[in-house]
């Protein structure tokens, strides 16, 4: 899973918000805020990640049980692929 | 073809209607400076603006194919963006009201002008451009000034910007630059190109850390106007 292609993640006066660039402008013209540990993982989708390698980097970075990370991880997902974010 | 002066920046402008001319008057530029650029309005722009006034006439549109050029080249070269707001200028420093059409931003300055008479000076009603020069924001006039054709051809160091929405109650809150930053980005015009967009998101985030931030509550009365511009200015100079 990955970020689309137009959608970047800035900073803003220390807050983290998703803009659309380019032609993701033609489909998306909203702004996500995004927390710390959310703006973390859209950085790994944006290389490419799969929802395990994302788990991990929860597990890693906070401390979180594995339930509760997946659940942030898929509850996080299914946000982006309703917004038409990932591919 | 007429020359322009507007936020400053000299351009030649090649139009065909006669409204976009009439519209601009106040803004003709006949002093030394050299254009910066030339803006020629095509066909093809005012098609574009069909896009989201179908049903205006092409003079009207063109005028907005000018006003979007303009505010792209601005935005580009001259640190500058365009913020929907209702800006008004009491002893020298501007306040600007903003919020989603038909909030009462207008209604708002209008008490303001009301309260303050002659003190207070309409910088524009509906469009204005704020441009960083020197490492302080100023607010300018533009001709495209809203439905009460309220502007006037200045520029204005920027105090504070305020978020209203109407209430019963009137209430006046100092807020942090998290709490506006969505705000800023509604009012403004979000360019396509990425190099544009860290441009607006830099200004942005310079104005968010500079300016005093607000949000206010408000009916329409004397009363609103008051506890606004005591809040703003820190001051209650004006008559009972």
């Amino acid at each position: 899973m990955k970020i689309k292609d137009g959608f970047v993640l800035r900073e803003v006066a220390g807050q983290r918000i998703v803009v659309a660039v380019g032609k993701a402008t033609q489909s998306f013209n909203g702004i996500i805020k995004l927390n710390e540990s959310s703006a973390l993982l859209w950085k790994k989708l944006e290389d490419g990640a799969t929802e395990e390698e994302l788990v991990g980097v929860l597990l890693g970075e906070y401390d979180v049980t594995e339930e509760e990370a997946r659940k942030d991880v898929k509850t996080f997902v299914d946000n982006l692929t309703k917004a038409g974010l990932v591919k | 073809m007429p020359r322009y002066k507007i936020a400053d920046v000299v351009f030649d402008a090649q139009l065909k209607y006669k409204y976009t001319e009439k519209l601009c008057k106040n803004y003709e530029y006949c002093g030394e400076e050299d254009a910066k650029l030339l803006i020629s309005i095509t066909d093809e722009d005012i098609g574009a603006e069909k896009v989201n006034a179908l049903d205006y006439p092409d003079n009207y549109l063109e005028s907005l194919a000018l006003f979007r050029k303009l505010c792209a080249y601005i935005l580009s070269n001259e640190d500058g963006i365009i913020f929907h707001s209702s800006a008004i200028m009491v002893d020298g420093k501007a306040y600007l009201f903003t919020a989603p059409s038909g909030t009462g931003k207008s209604t708002h300055t209008r008490l303001w002008r009301e309260l303050l008479g002659d003190r207070a000076v309409m910088v524009n009603d509906d469009k204005p451009i704020i441009r960083l020069v020197d490492g302080k924001f100023y607010v300018y006039g533009t001709p495209w000034n809203g439905k009460h054709g309220l502007d006037t051809n200045c520029r204005a160091e920027v105090k504070a910007i305020c978020k209203i929405y109407q209430a019963k109650e009137n209430v006046i809150k100092k807020v942090s630059a998290d709490q506006m930053i969505l705000t800023l980005l509604d009012q403004t015009v979000r360019p396509k190109k990425s190099a544009d967009m860290d441009k607006l998101l830099g200004l942005l985030d310079k104005m968010l850390t500079q300016l005093d931030l607000y949000t206010l509550g408000c009916n329409v009365s004397r009363e609103a106007a008051e506890l606004s511009y005591r809040t703003m200015t820190g001051r209650s100079d004006y008559e009972d």
